[in-house]
């Protein structure tokens, strides 16, 4: 079997009701925009509220300023966050994924500068893997590291940079060897601030008019020799780790959830007719099961397996739902959504008809996560 | 937790004995008395005395195997009864039944193994009523897509054996065994279809080097995945959520993955000669088996909407806890 049945304990439990409570006194619904999962607004004061109940940084040991709980833990809180259209922009990626990744490989001195600040919710981080010529074949990026005095010398283009403009740092996938033709072997992870002397930053308005993307060109930029994370030349099998954390979680299957739940508050007798109730059921049933699955994987995390391949089956398959869902709604209701609209309902359809395309190629396209997941299913 | 020792033994019990030939011979004759009588000697007939979680895990391993036996209604009557029931018996889903002055009749139809079991259970009424398929007035045999005995049984004034309040809801509990027959076929058919597509060359190279051909393996094992861990979880809590959701996914994935398996196996796949159909045939069946995606969803759907906005993640979390 390869998804462990898993469920929530009684302390978990109590950890999602005080989450619940949380949420209903400090983000009462009406008071803020809400937003479509992890694409929510950023707010680093909402962050700072969630450090100070420890909940970022949650599985970081203590004495880096987490909270030595678990991935399921995680899990329980980021779900919560998610459904609820809370603000996650500013913690997002340092939460999920930066934090737990020089924890792995980081030194001392780079746990001590950096975790206790993603821990308190200050420091934020984006992510620079893609490139012009590196989308879904990441071992193709160009961007180069030089061996100068103390430290590397980069120069390169990082594209698709989500937020690098209101971030502070990003962790480079860079080539730092002489070429030899070793693809996977002469990649490295550099610490880069993205307030660096020859850094530029360019906005790329998405489809929805939205500033979210980058492209972050690298100029000369010196990166000191303590900011080299993890070894020189491992960069390949660190950034899969990383991977490993941006898939398979809550996000990737509850982005148009709230979709559906304003629908039901803003148009109850809608879900008299049978069409409707048939469409939440099988949506209902279908979210019940996948949460399960990502469950399982979490669970594995905890006991220190690397569910590669369960990660890349369900975000394959729950980004898909996502879609799903969105096109459910749109059957249900008859309507062009329009911005700036009153109505939350609206406002979210609105981004999700704009942004759903989206949620089938972040993080690693659908037809990438299938050949991962046949290749770990003993295919070939 | 499960009985993994228990359920390890079914698995290699079934695995021995329900081979190509003998599920085939099964669907000709329509009865196994080999499988029968390997089961019942080696107790698990007595399945009715297991946990509910355990009895389930017993029946995933039935659908994985295609058993040609009634090992779910075994389960289903001893529920229905909050007893065991010893001997061959079976459960009639559906009918027109009634009970007068304590005695059975009318007809019961789609009964699986109706002509070959020694007695059925059927609910009249809200209760349970035993009566042996001898007290049977006449019976006309029928088979279901794959191929298994769904036999009617008509009655006229026979002695029930036993007569009680169902112990449970038959319509649920019916689709809860056959959500945990359809994860065993699933996870079955998963297996022979990457098992085929590393074996049979075209072009000079084995299909699953083709990436055409991966992804349909990654959707069945996906589904596969999905009616696992739906199925294991409405036998962890059975309530009415977590059956209807668990129904609602497994007659879903009962198409789409065998719609999968099928191009992937090409030819082959629609024939008599290969197992496939042993696996596909009864997910076509058992999807409809006590109610359908649509029955159940629309079931679920309303129910959560009654429950209202507020009440909806709880609900995906917390299920029949919650609603």
């Amino acid at each position: 079997m390869l998804f462990a049945p898993a469920d929530l304990t009684e302390q978990e439990l109590e950890l999602q009701r005080e989450v619940r409570a949380f949420l209903a006194k400090e983000l009462p619904r009406g008071t803020f925009t809400p937003g479509l999962g992890m694409a929510a607004p950023r707010d680093p004061t909402f962050s700072a509220k969630l450090a100070h109940r420890g909940w970022l940084g949650m599985a970081l040991p203590t004495r880096y300023g987490g909270h030595d709980r678990t991935a399921v833990d995680r899990f329980v809180v980021t779900e919560e966050l998610l459904r609820w259209g809370a603000p996650v922009g500013h913690h997002w990626v340092a939460d999920r994924q930066t934090g737990p990744v020089i924890n792995r490989f980081g030194t001392e001195e780079q746990k001590q500068r950096f975790l206790p600040a993603i821990c308190r919710g200050e420091l934020s981080f984006a992510i620079g893997m893609s490139e012009p010529e590196a989308g879904s074949d990441l071992a193709a990026v160009r961007t180069h590291a030089a061996r100068v005095n103390g430290g590397w010398l980069v120069n390169g283009t990082k594209l698709w940079t989500s937020r690098a403009h209101e971030s502070d740092w990003f962790v480079v996938l860079c080539r730092t060897g002489d070429d030899s033709g070793d693809r996977h072997g002469e990649l490295s992870q550099l610490i880069v601030d993205l307030r660096s002397d020859g850094l530029t930053i360019n906005a790329i308005s998405s489809l929805s008019g939205h500033r979210e993307f980058n492209e972050v060109v690298l100029e000369d930029v010196f990166v000191a020799d303590e900011l080299v994370l993890g070894e020189i030349g491992g960069g390949w099998a660190q950034n899969t780790s990383e991977l490993a954390h941006e898939r398979g979680g809550p996000e990737r299957w509850l982005s148009t959830y709230l979709l559906l739940e304003e629908l039901m508050r803003s148009r109850s007798e809608l879900f008299d007719a049978e069409r409707a109730q048939l469409m939440l059921g099988s949506a209902v049933a279908r979210w019940w099961a996948i949460r399960r699955l990502s469950l399982s994987v979490a669970r594995m995390i905890d006991s220190g397996e690397a569910p590669a391949v369960q990660s890349a089956l369900v975000k394959e398959m729950g980004t898909r739902f996502e879609q799903d869902v969105l096109a459910c709604v749109q059957e249900l209701v008859a309507l062009e959504p329009v911005r700036d609209e009153d109505s939350p309902f609206e406002r979210l359809l609105f981004e999700a008809v704009l942004s759903a395309s989206s949620f089938t190629i972040r993080g690693g396209t659908n037809e990438i996560l299938r050949s991962v997941a046949s290749k770990g299913l003993g295919v070939l | 937790m499960s009985d993994w020792l228990l359920i390890d033994g079914v698995r290699r019990l079934l695995g021995d004995t329900c081979t190509f030939e003998v599920v085939q011979a099964a669907e000709a004759e329509g009865w196994s008395p080999s499988v029968w009588d390997a089961v019942a000697g080696a107790g698990f007939a007595s399945l009715s005395e297991l946990p509910l979680a355990d009895a389930l895990a017993v029946v995933t391993v039935a659908g994985e195997h295609a058993a040609p036996v009634p090992l779910a209604e075994a389960v289903l009557a001893a529920w229905l009864l909050d007893e065991p029931v010893s001997g061959p018996v079976s459960v009639a889903p559906a009918g027109e039944l009634r009970l007068e002055g304590g005695r059975l009749s009318g007809t019961a139809v789609r009964v699986p193994w109706g002509h070959a079991v020694a007695r059925i259970v059927a609910v009249v009424d809200g209760q349970a009523v035993v009566v042996p398929v001898a007290s049977a007035a006449r019976f006309a045999r029928g088979t279901n897509l794959a191929g298994e005995p769904r036999d009617a049984l008509v009655f006229d004034c026979a002695e029930p054996e036993d007569t009680r309040p169902a112990a449970c809801d038959l319509r649920e509990r019916g689709a809860l065994t056959r959500a945990a027959l359809m994860a065993g076929a699933l996870t079955a058919m998963a297996r022979l279809t990457v098992a085929y597509a590393r074996e049979r060359r075209q072009f000079g190279r084995p299909i699953a080097s083709f990436q055409a051909v991966q992804q349909h393996l990654v959707a069945i094992a996906q589904e596969a995945s999905l009616v696992g861990v739906a199925a294991e979880g409405a036998a962890r809590v059975p309530g009415s959520f977590e059956i209807a959701a668990a129904k609602v996914v497994a007659s879903r994935a009962a198409l789409t993955a065998t719609r999968a398996a099928h191009q992937v196996h090409g030819a082959i796949g629609m024939t008599q000669e290969y197992r496939l159909h042993h696996f596909s045939r009864r997910l076509w069946a058992w999807r409809n088996e006590y109610g359908d995606e649509q029955h159940w969803a629309a079931r679920l759907g309303s129910t959560v909407a009654a429950a209202g906005a507020d009440n909806l993640y709880p609900a995906v979390t917390g299920g029949s806890a919650v609603i």
